[in-house]
């Protein structure tokens, strides 16, 4: 086997297509994402960003090119090293909100039952569900179903996350919470792959690549973007119109 | 390749159900409901003897069809199987957990619908009840397969649905339940062979009406056992990976 570096890319993807029947969804993308950090996909609907992710978790296989994570091709064999909130809630609605999170402990092979009671505790308080544990599914709310379903997708401490648009439906505050535990993350060397629309959560990841139309077209840091536009005082959302601006420019 | 994650599948759907207590009164009011009204629709009781082997057979075939298919199929549109699909868990973990915890429910049932016919609806049988448990089991064990080999075709509840007239109604009318088969065009006896509720039928007769043991239908118990193996295999084939969606 060949030993990984620190600095091995936890991501990898090269020239990679996909597409459902006749749309083109991938369209040779290639991407790096470096060990320990939180990269941001961002782009418009459709711009391809959810079956990025679908390939990167092994659920879709590319028609051409080739993706790996943590050096290897997404398996069985390296879903245990990942975390995946999919875009919908995916939940089961007339299980509480324990249940869901101690089903996919379980799923994940936590099988020692103190360790896994207190990732589970964890992962609820984290999400602060804690109080509306015993709660069905079916009653809570959309961003109440949002945090249940990003606790089931980390309860087993993976070292890759990837997170469909996992800030859709919070408040604020509760935002503001999860990107502190996001950092926490990165601290302890997990990746984060998150996918988004909003330049608030743009904001807060170490790296970002624009998406549209199945393919890159800008990346780097967040000020590098900015600074990209060549204008002053230009905010991320400036920079994306800018790329995209580029982009159809470069088309006609 | 052992399912070791089976039983964890397993626990989840029986707390699903128990947690939805209107779907839980359902399975075991409705079959009673339905049979009897079939039952008082007889006017002679040794009519009502001789079909109704065949109608708890179907019933079992039935009920846990559907309720396995309906579930599987929402496991797809509330999009948890993405999540399991990208998990460590195997196509087998999944459907042997299915066969499990489905099984618990359609053996509560069987056993609740099984009584009543015979003390309730004063159906006379012969052989033993114990035998005739063993095999409603194995019908259901087969049905149970059935329904999750079925939906993992169907994308979608009216994929679903439509389904459900195609695998229930030639199985009744060629299955023996209301004539028997050989009284049938020669094509359709041929077919008959290939439909698991024949050996169902037939099996539970002999049991129920000539007081048969399991060992003179093995032939029958052999044939179910074998249906239900190969269509959870194929099942666990059709659930790709790459097919969450
Ligand atoms: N299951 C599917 N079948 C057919 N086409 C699909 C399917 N899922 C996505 N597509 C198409 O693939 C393209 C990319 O979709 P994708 O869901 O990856 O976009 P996205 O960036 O995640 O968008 P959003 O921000 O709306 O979530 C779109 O044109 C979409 O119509
Ligand atoms: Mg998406």
């Amino acid at each position: 086997m060949v030993k990984r570096g620190p600095t091995a890319p936890a991501v990898e993807v090269d020239k990679a297509s996909f597409s459902y029947n006749n749309i083109k969804a991938i369209d040779e993308l290639s991407l790096q994402v470096p060990s320990g950090i939180s990269f941001g996909l961002l782009g418009p609907n459709g711009a391809g960003k959810t079956t990025l992710i679908r390939l990167l978790v092994g659920l879709l296989k590319p028609k051409s090119g080739s993706v790996r994570i943590l050096g290897k091709t997404p398996s069985r064999k390296t879903a245990h090293l990942i975390g995946y909130m999919p875009q919908l809630h995916s939940l089961y609605t007339e299980l509480s909100v324990i249940q869901n999170v101690d089903f996919f402990a379980r799923v994940y092979q936590l099988s020692d039952k103190h360790q896994r009671a207190q990732r589970v505790e964890e992962a609820i308080r984290l999400v602060d569900m804690w109080q509306r544990r015993k709660d069905s599914v079916l009653r809570l709310s959309g961003g109440m179903r949002q945090r249940v379903s990003l606790a089931c997708a980390i309860v087993h401490n993976p070292p890759l996350l990837f997170l469909d648009e996992p800030t859709v439906g919070l408040d604020p505050e509760l935002r503001v919470t999860f990107w502190e535990h996001f950092a926490t993350l990165t601290k302890q060397g997990i990746t984060l792959v998150i996918s988004s629309h909003t330049m608030d959560d743009a904001a807060h990841c170490d790296r970002l690549a624009f998406m549209r139309d199945g393919k890159v077209i800008a990346r780097g840091t967040p000020s590098e973007l900015q600074q990209a536009t060549g204008k002053p005082g230009a905010t991320l959302e400036d920079a994306f119109l800018y790329f995209i601006h580029r982009e159809d420019r470069s088309d006609s | 390749m052992i399912p070791s994650q089976a039983f964890t599948i397993a626990t989840r759907i029986i707390n699903q159900l128990i947690r939805d207590r209107r779907t839980m009164v359902l399975i075991v009011v409705v079959p009673l409901v339905v049979m009897t009204l079939i039952g008082l629709s007889f006017p002679e009781g040794t009519v009502l003897d001789y079909i109704a082997p065949a109608l708890l057979a179907t019933m079992a075939l039935f009920f846990s069809f559907l309720l396995t298919g309906i579930s599987f199929l929402r496991e797809r549109s509330q999009g948890t199987m993405e999540r399991l699909m990208a998990s460590p868990v195997s196509r087998l973990d999944i459907v042997v957990g299915y066969l499990f915890g489905f099984f618990i429910f359609a053996l509560l049932q069987t056993l609740i619908v099984v009584l009543f016919t015979i003390y309730a609806l004063d159906v006379t049988y012969q052989g033993d009840l114990w035998q005739i448990f063993i095999f409603q089991i194995v019908i259901i064990t087969a049905a149970v397969n059935l329904g999750i080999f079925i939906s993992t075709f169907a994308r979608n509840e009216f994929q679903m649905v439509q389904f459900i007239p195609l695998i229930i109604f030639p199985q009744i009318f060629l299955c023996g339940v209301i004539w028997p088969v050989e009284q049938m065009p020669n094509y359709l006896q041929w077919l008959s062979k290939i439909l698991p509720l024949t050996y169902g039928v037939d099996g539970l007769r002999d049991i129920m009406l000539a007081g048969k043991s399991l060992l003179d239908v093995g032939f029958e118990l052999a044939v179910l056992v074998g249906f239900a193996v190969v269509i959870s295999i194929i099942a666990a084939f059709t659930l790709r990976r790459g097919a969450a969606g």
